[in-house]
């Protein structure tokens, strides 16, 4: 935790915005999205600035619009998106391996029950 | 203006200025900063090469990252210093006038407005409350349902697997829809502690060092305009609102100057 509220002073008038390293996407976040915008004669391209950011990687996905949009916004996040392509193909590589199995499997074992394999495996969530 | 060879950027504007708190504090490049003032209304200013902030070579030089950290970060400098001795009003970053007279005639244009909001916020700043949540609070089985509690007796190991991924998926489902109510709670509940409140985009992980170690997901990334005399209790608040909640942690920022609120109390 960095509060600067627990820092030696507690009170606000002195550890009030004095600078403090706040992290760089707090900054950016702030100075390019935020505060007013005035009419300047040269003017940042605010289109522009917010693709930089993403591609900045400090944004991945908004909870308002995606619930709004009803979209599941961890599929934003890389790193579950990637579990997910990973497990669509692993269901692929299951249903053929359980397929291979289930024709090819010893008579005492297996053949008891058939189950709808690919009408379940296609369902990678419920 | 010296003869074209200088632009005027534009921090803050503000009721007060006090050159003292100016001299403290550098600005873009270096550059010594500055009361521009009209009326009622000052603007923290300093110079800058016109050249090198040209709409082009501005543009340009913000697709730097080096760059544009170094002027998001002397800009929130000099905003941040403003701030502690009256209200502020934080200017997005890039406003470049071509002059002082400028400025002023964005001031008297603006004042009613400005001065509006500058009255909400006196007393007042920005907290920042970062929500995360560790990757297995998001997959957690709901309760007396383990995604690998249900053997399959008399299965084949591919079917057991696949009856295994499923109730994984069920429970990551869950997990999900868990930490998006408690990220709805906890927003409600601070917002009601707080004179105002906005939500900003959830971070990548990628740019917190902490969350980007762990694999953490941010699940709300909020500000709240709080009192001043109030921002240890509030922090506070934060801190417990996430207690409680497994592999959720809070993170509390602030004060900060109120960027998020430059667009008044109607602002969204």
């Amino acid at each position: 935790m960095t509060q600067p509220w627990n820092a030696a002073s507690g009170s606000m008038t002195r550890t009030a915005r004095r600078p403090e390293p706040a992290s760089l996407a707090d900054i950016l976040e702030r100075v390019l999205d935020k505060g007013i915008v005035v009419a300047g004669d040269i003017r940042v391209d605010l289109l522009d600035i917010e693709l930089l950011t993403i591609r900045l990687r400090l944004i991945i996905a908004s909870v308002d619009r995606a619930r709004e949009m009803g979209i599941d916004w961890w599929e934003h996040d890389p790193a579950l998106s990637s579990a997910a392509r990973d497990l669509a193909e692993e269901n692929r590589q299951l249903r053929d391996r359980v397929g291979e199995l289930e024709s090819g499997a010893p008579p005492d074992d297996g053949q008891r029950e058939r189950p709808a394999v690919p009408a379940t495996a296609d369902r990678p969530r419920s | 203006m010296t003869a074209g060879a200088t632009a005027t950027w534009v921090y803050a504007v503000t009721g007060e200025l006090d050159q003292a708190v100016l001299d403290g504090v550098s600005g873009i490049g270096g550059a010594p900063v500055r009361e521009v003032r009209e009326g009622a209304l000052s603007a923290a200013a300093s110079s800058v090469d016109a050249a090198a902030f040209s709409e082009d070579t501005l543009q340009r030089r913000l697709t730097e990252p080096g760059e544009l950290e170094d002027l998001a970060r002397a800009h929130h400098r000099v905003i941040g210093t403003v701030a502690t001795t009256a209200p502020a009003l934080p200017l997005r970053l890039g406003a470049v006038y071509t002059g002082d007279s400028r400025v002023r005639a964005m001031l008297a244009q603006r004042q009613p407005e400005f001065t509006r909001t500058l009255a909400w916020l006196a007393g007042r700043a920005e907290c920042g409350v970062k929500v995360w949540a560790r990757p297995d609070a998001l997959t957690a089985p709901a309760e007396g349902r383990g995604a690998a509690a249900r053997p399959e007796p008399g299965r084949g190991g591919g079917a057991a697997y696949l009856s295994r991924r499923r109730d994984e998926l069920a429970a990551r489902d869950q997990g999900r829809q868990r930490a998006a109510a408690a990220a709805a709670d906890i927003h409600e509940l601070l917002s009601g502690l707080a004179v105002a409140a906005r939500q900003h985009q959830p971070q990548d992980p990628a740019a917190d060092p902490q969350a980007g170690q762990s694999r953490e997901v941010m699940l709300l990334n909020g500000s709240y305009l709080v009192d001043a005399g109030r921002m240890g209790d509030f922090a506070a608040a934060a801190q417990a609102a996430v207690t409680g909640r497994g592999g959720v942690r809070a993170d509390v920022t602030g004060p900060w100057p109120p960027y998020s609120f430059a667009d008044g109390p109607e602002g969204s």
